[in-house]
């Protein structure tokens, strides 16, 4: 008999016949649990327990290889733990993923030995959906028969799953949809959309400025008079240099009623279009490339802010507001777009969005209105906020054009509008 | 045809991974509050110093080794020998620990290799044994035949095929592997394979014979063939009813692999047999992380009527809900046991013996099952067991009592089922 084959045969035995009695311990798990918050919508308390021997094996954490795991092997591992288990989960809601915080460490023990206990924060951007997604990934390319065990707790709701290697994704159910909460939600980022939109606020402030004061022919004597206002006509930059350009002057609205009902009618128009094209963007009805939406804004600014300069529509501002409008409602939908927003989910955050655009440009209006007419009568707003006024924000218009339609940076104009 | 019947279940298993994982997403939705996680909390050990776990330490030569084997593999991590040597390593040391974590290690490296054209054997060979080891029977089967369609002299391919064949209760198949394996390699697998086939068929006197021939192999093979053969001895002794040559047999076994997982549960599952709760206990008693060996404990402390038996079963209640939650199911002849004879379940023990026999047959399948339709007072559930045992003739001290029971209870189930 050959001993080395025989030998060989022997070994194979060892491998192929013996494996047959039930294992003394149970394949590799880890608990996931994630609670929301009572406080605050945007953030979920999570607990990941991971076995210590699996760890051990991923990342070694017996730092003396002593066959003995201590709590100052696993605190001295304690970001290296962190990292790489974090790296391997994504929380997400509405197509968003959450920013996970670890926020402590400590020791639990399972059936099988001892875990480590991860607590993190997983922090959303937008409210806690209705629906959240898990993406588990801890031990995909280490051990196909890892499990993570999933639970959500929503108040008293619970909601669980068992995801591995094969299966690392699921999506659950925290709670019944919250649609108020997810309206209020893209409300406030409607108002802040506005807000810190400094395109939309320089258009309708372009359109606003003019609203106190009427326009008003007057009757010429001075010839030479006549010919200068000729030139002021054809050039709002020479017209800004002649103030007193004698043949058409602006003057101070009498009563507040009209110059409000004049800033109802551009607000009502400008909410009308802007919130058609916003509906059909976000519904994926239209489509309008980003660049050619950006520079239509640009190119809205810098003609509403023309037109206080060298007035081309004088009574019917509104008509503006409502043709801009359409393209700046293509502007407020790009900060919808990303989101994958659940069928049902659609109608609550859009109309928050919608809702929160309105009430930032009322809360605009309703500051600006007052402070204008009180100050109408000044020299100061008539020459100096209007007029100059209108001139620095057809340069800057210009210049986010310029910037926007042929993508040639300039210096500064960026910072204006980074959001 | 029961084996056609099992091979469409065990298939279903496979394809229905997506399918069980929801099941299990409903089993960890009810168990989600559950006691493995409600029941402990969170703590930061009091110093540094507390050792947390166990690990494999570098002073185990297979620690080493495996440690350095890895250590080639991730410099080059496309060498399919060495992938399939640690993979062979972790699943010798999986088995002798009786922790499964190290099968889904050794999976994590054969997986990727299965994914090209055509594997090569070696990795096909271990890929069936780890489906073995995880008791996906039908599925090793099934890959072990393609394999010896290729490879029709494969030794440790037909080895492992008779291995399957036999806990699958598929006489034929098995002697028809151990014909294969005694031309190819020699008498010594030969003999192996054959005795262990017959000390389940009804022929125990021969097979114990037959092992006796090959007891000594030589000074040359490692203790774990030793080891490996004391235990097939202790077996078929105790098949036998002889007490005390299958306890000597049991004791060299120890001897050559001290702590062996599968040894210390089944000699502890004698020595309860033999009403010896006392050396059972002292067995074990160091090795109660193992599933098995608290098993083992649990029944002891139980018989003995300790009062340390409530906490010790509501220890081992908590891990089997905890494979409950990760959806494992290579426990069911152990669980089916344990429902019986600690929590006095018989129809729950039943049932699960019914899930059990779908999966495997070996005479510790064929006990519990007939032990659970006994207690259940329901011989006719037995019926399937029992035209199983007339047909593979069967004999063993602890189940001949049992069919005599049930045939005295249910003479027309017997005579149905035909002798």
């Amino acid at each position: 008999m050959r001993p080395r084959r025989w030998l060989l045969g022997l070994l194979a035995a060892a491998v192929g016949l013996m494996p047959l009695s039930a294992l003394a311990h149970k394949e590799s798990d880890a608990y996931l649990s994630l609670r929301t918050d009572s406080q605050d919508a945007h953030r979920m308390h999570g607990q990941w327990d991971i076995a210590l021997r699996d760890l051990d094996y991923a990342i070694g954490i017996d730092g003396n290889h002593d066959g003995a795991v201590t709590w100052g092997e696993v605190q001295a591992r304690r970001t290296a733990i962190e990292n790489y288990a974090l790296q391997r989960l994504a929380i997400k809601g509405d197509g968003m993923v959450c920013a996970l915080q670890p926020t402590g460490q400590k020791i639990d023990h399972h059936t099988d030995g001892a875990y480590v206990v991860i607590l993190f924060d997983a922090v959303c951007d937008k409210n806690i959906p209705s629906k959240l997604t898990v993406v588990y990934q801890l031990m995909y390319d280490l051990d196909p028969y890892h499990r993570g065990i999933v639970t959500l707790h929503a108040g008293d709701k619970t909601a669980g799953a068992v995801l591995g290697p094969s299966h690392p994704e699921a999506s659950l159910d925290l709670r019944e949809p919250d649609r108020w909460g997810e309206f209020k939600s893209f409300m406030v980022d409607g108002i802040w959309h506005i807000w810190t939109g400094f395109d939309h606020i320089l258009f309708l402030l372009s359109l606003l400025l003019p609203a106190v004061l009427i326009r008003r022919r007057l009757n010429t004597s001075g010839h030479g008079f006549a010919s200068g206002a000729a030139v002021a006509d054809s050039s709002g930059a020479l017209m800004a240099w002649m103030p007193h350009a004698p043949h058409n002057r602006w003057e101070p609205v009498a009563s507040f009623w009209p110059a409000c009902v004049d800033v109802i009618k551009i607000v009502s128009a400008f909410s009308v279009s802007h919130s058609i094209t916003l509906s059909l963007a976000v519904l994926g009805v239209v489509h309008v490339p980003s660049r050619l939406v950006e520079s239509g804004i640009a190119l809205s600014v810098m003609l509403a802010a023309l037109n206080n300069v060298y007035p081309l529509v004088n009574k019917r501002i509104w008509l503006i507001a409502f043709a801009f409008g359409f393209v700046h409602g293509l502007g407020f939908a790009s900060a919808l777009a990303g989101l994958q927003l659940p069928a049902g989910a659609m109608a609550a955050s859009l109309g928050g969005f919608s809702v929160g655009v309105e009430i930032g440009q009322e809360a605009i209006v309703l500051a600006f209105l007052p402070l204008a007419f009180l100050l109408r009568k000044t020299r100061f707003y008539q020459v100096t906020l209007l007029r100059w006024g209108s001139v620095l924000i057809v340069a800057i218009a210009a210049g986010w054009l310029i910037q926007r339609a042929f993508d040639i940076p300039i210096p500064g104009f960026s910072a204006l509008l980074s959001r | 045809m029961s084996v056609i019947s099992e091979g469409t279940d065990s298939a279903a298993h496979r394809r229905g991974d997506g399918r069980a994982l929801r099941f299990f997403f409903w089993v960890a939705l009810l168990l989600g509050n559950g006691a493995v996680q409600a029941q402990s909390t969170p703590y930061i050990p009091d110093n540094a110093d507390v050792v947390l776990q166990q690990v494999p330490p570098t002073t185990d030569p297979r620690v080493r080794h495996f440690n350095q084997l890895r250590a080639e593999l991730s410099r080059q991590p496309h060498d399919t020998d060495k992938a399939v040597a640690l993979a062979r390593a972790y699943i010798d040391y999986g088995r002798s620990t009786g922790d499964a974590r190290y099968l889904g290690r050794a999976m994590a490296l054969i997986q990727p290799r299965m994914q090209a054209p055509q594997p090569p054997v070696p990795v096909l060979l271990v890929h069936a044994t780890i489906l073995q080891s995880m008791h996906f029977f039908q599925a090793s089967r099934d890959e072990l035949a393609r394999i010896l369609q290729r490879d029709p002299d494969n030794v440790q391919a037909w080895l492992t095929m008779a291995t399957v064949a036999m806990v699958q209760g598929d006489g034929d198949l098995a002697n028809r592997a151990c014909v294969q394996l005694a031309n190819l390699s020699g008498d010594f697998m030969g003999i192996v394979c054959t005795a262990s086939l017959r000390s389940v068929t009804g022929h125990g006197e021969q097979a114990y014979v037959l092992l006796k021939m090959v007891e000594d192999p030589g000074p040359k093979a490692p203790p774990a063939i030793r080891a490996w053969l004391e235990g097939l001895l202790a077996d078929v002794a105790a098949r036998l009813g002889r007490v005390d040559q299958a306890d000597a047999h049991f004791k060299q076994a120890l001897q050559w692999a001290p702590g062996d997982n599968f040894l210390l549960a089944e000699y502890g599952g004698f020595l309860l047999d033999q009403g010896r709760p006392r050396e059972a206990m002292a067995l074990v008693s160091g090795d109660r992380q193992s599933d098995t060996s608290l098993l083992v404990l649990v029944a002891a402390e139980t018989a003995l009527a300790l009062p340390q038996a409530t906490a010790d079963v509501a220890e081992m209640d908590a891990r089997f809900r905890s494979m409950a939650q990760r959806g494992d199911h290579v426990f069911l002849r152990e669980q089916s046991a344990y429902l019986l004879h600690i929590k006095h379940d018989p129809q729950a023990a039943l049932a699960i013996a019914r899930q059990d026999w779908q999966v495997q047959r070996a005479p510790q399948d064929v006990r519990v099952y007939l032990e659970a339709a006994l207690a259940a007072h329901d011989p006719a559930a037995a019926a399937p067991v029992l035209a199983f045992i007339a047909r593979t003739q069967l004999s063993d001290v602890t189940i001949d009592p049992l069919v005599a029971q049930l045939r005295a209870a249910a003479p027309a189930a017997s005579t149905s089922t035909g002798r």
